[in-house]
């Protein structure tokens, strides 16, 4: 299956698959560095999609679809645009904990691909590797990079 | 403090370390990097003449010949680290003929800077610090240097006291906390043991002396860390000892426990707050998490109370000065890379650096962060 396959048959994202980048917002986009966007696979907006459905939720914002030189299907960069700070990684880990637990139910389909979940922190951050808040986000399955997400196209 | 430079190139290991000393520098990188060359040489650069004197007076001569010189200094066979019309020096901006130093003695024969080295274990033997030529000729300048310090602070300026606790060297906050992370319920005096004078680690409730063998391997580490502050710290009202600008502490982590480290590392500010330059070399991840520290409360303009919450000290007046103090100290990282022989500045200690040897801190922090990348790996992948 298909990124795009498994997006449209996905529910309230039947609608909400997009062409390259194009879920994110225009301020959003140059965090998303790609070696080549030709083999970007879409976007989607889950934030939004499910912001009628879940308003009070710690919802994920977009998943990005890539497929990288090796690998034989679509691999997800589950993407978290969010301001830097040491407050804001305990808000962060409950959108990663959204992000698991939707792949359980209705993101089962998404939930079979091969994924990183990732903060793109803009801003400053202050936190070291031997952190436990580090660890804590590693726990709950997420990266966290400054700035800019680099995608290559061997990983 | 105006940073000192020293810039080496093609010196054992080191191919082309551009180094800038700031109050506080700390050098990091793997094994035979030259992070001990280093230091040494800087050593040498301060005090050429007081090291002249040193091994002088100890006996030592070597004819005039800076290979010989280079023996005695660094110890035996390093003669090799030296490539004659390859190895260059320039320090703080100026050429330095190392022959030329090995050649004439120089007239300033003051010392500037002390010396603890990584091998300070040594500097006690049966629990009492050794004389300077109780070593080999061949040993490190700076080992039986510092050893003697050791022996003449024990002897002169601690005769039948007890070392610690030490009213008179240590504030009472740094007593307390050593006593709670390094010596426990113990004490450390002088005691005698058939009319041999012998450092002991005394317990409150009575009883003999604990020997230096008995004592735990951090505990033997520890000792002359605290002995070498002590030199540093003299009892007097002047703050800082002789004409001494500099110190170098190799390793100050060695057999001690994360919060014995934080208590030499304030011990480490305490030298700073005197006015003392302090470089370390290190392979302590937990150093440069404090030098990270530092940069961002300095930056971000914090109350010197969020550092004394780091590092779990006593928020009295005496401590809130120092870390005032020490917050408005600079501070210079330099990595000493083995695959290419230089060194790199990583002040900035940017864990989203670009380059794997600063957002790694030299080394130092990359296994944490590679565990990091596995785990979330490995969670984000679950139940696929």
């Amino acid at each position: 299956m298909s990124f795009k396959k498994a997006v449209t048959e996905t529910h309230l994202l039947e609608n909400a698959f997009e062409k390259g980048l194009g879920a994110l917002r225009p301020e959003d986009k140059p965090h998303i560095q790609t070696e080549d966007t030709r083999k970007l696979s879409g976007s989607v907006d889950i934030d939004k999609a499910y912001t009628a459905e879940e308003p009070n939720a710690n919802r994920w914002d977009f998943a990005i679809g890539y497929r990288h030189s090796n690998r034989r299907t679509d691999f997800i960069y589950w993407v978290e645009l969010h301001t830097a700070s040491d407050s804001q990684v305990k808000v962060v880990i409950k959108k990663a904990q959204w992000l698991l637990n939707w792949f359980k139910g209705h993101g089962h389909r998404l939930a079979m691909f091969e994924r990183e979940i990732v903060w793109v922190s803009s801003g400053s951050t202050h936190l070291t590797p031997s952190s436990s808040q580090k660890k804590q986000m590693a726990q709950t399955g997420l990266k966290q990079v400054g700035g800019t997400l680099n995608i290559k196209n061997n990983r | 403090m105006k940073n000192k430079t020293l810039h080496i190139q093609n010196l054992g290991q080191i191919k082309d370390a551009k180094l800038s000393f700031g109050d506080l520098t700390v050098l990091v990188g793997p094994q035979a990097t030259g992070k001990s060359i280093a230091v040494q040489l800087l050593k040498l650069m301060v005090d050429g003449g007081q090291v002249q004197e040193e091994m002088g007076r100890y006996g030592l001569d070597w004819d005039g010949e800076l290979p010989k010189f280079i023996d005695a200094y660094f110890g035996e066979g390093m003669q090799s680290v030296w490539k004659s019309g390859e190895t260059h020096i320039r320090w703080d901006g100026k050429e330095v003929d190392l022959e030329l130093l090995a050649k004439n003695r120089r007239k300033n024969k003051d010392e500037n800077l002390f010396f603890i080295p990584a091998q300070r274990v040594l500097a006690l033997r049966d629990g009492w610090p050794r004389p300077f030529t109780d070593y080999s000729p061949g040993d490190p300048f700076a080992v039986r240097e510092f050893s003697e310090k050791l022996r003449v602070l024990v002897e002169k300026e601690f005769s039948g006291e007890s070392l610690f606790p030490q009213p008179r060297r240590l504030k009472k906050e740094f007593r307390e906390m050593l006593e709670r992370d390094v010596f426990s319920e113990f004490s450390l005096k002088v005691d005698k043991f058939r009319s041999q004078k012998r450092l002991v680690l005394g317990s409150e409730s009575g009883g003999n002396g604990l020997p230096y063998m008995v004592w735990s391997a951090g505990q033997r580490e520890f000792v002359p860390l605290l002995l070498g502050c002590y030199w540093l710290m003299p009892p007097t009202k002047v703050s800082m000892r002789g004409k001494i600008e500099w110190v170098v502490i190799e390793e100050l982590e060695m057999g001690l426990h994360p919060r014995a480290i934080s208590v030499v590392l304030l011990m480490i500010f305490e030298l700073l707050a005197r006015g003392y330059r302090v470089v370390l070399s290190t392979h302590s991840s937990q150093i440069l998490d404090a030098m990270w520290t530092l940069k961002h409360l300095r930056e971000n303009k914090a109350s010197p109370s969020v550092l004394l919450d780091v590092f779990d000290a006593p928020k009295t007046q005496g401590m809130l000065k120092l870390a005032e103090t020490v917050l408005s100290k600079n501070q210079k990282v330099h990595y000493f890379d083995k695959k290419e022989g230089n060194t790199r500045d990583i002040s900035d200690l940017d864990p989203f650096a670009e380059e794997a040897g600063a957002s790694g801190w030299g080394g130092l922090s990359e296994f944490s962060a590679r565990a990091n990348e596995a785990v979330a790996n490995a969670v984000a992948n679950s139940n696929r």
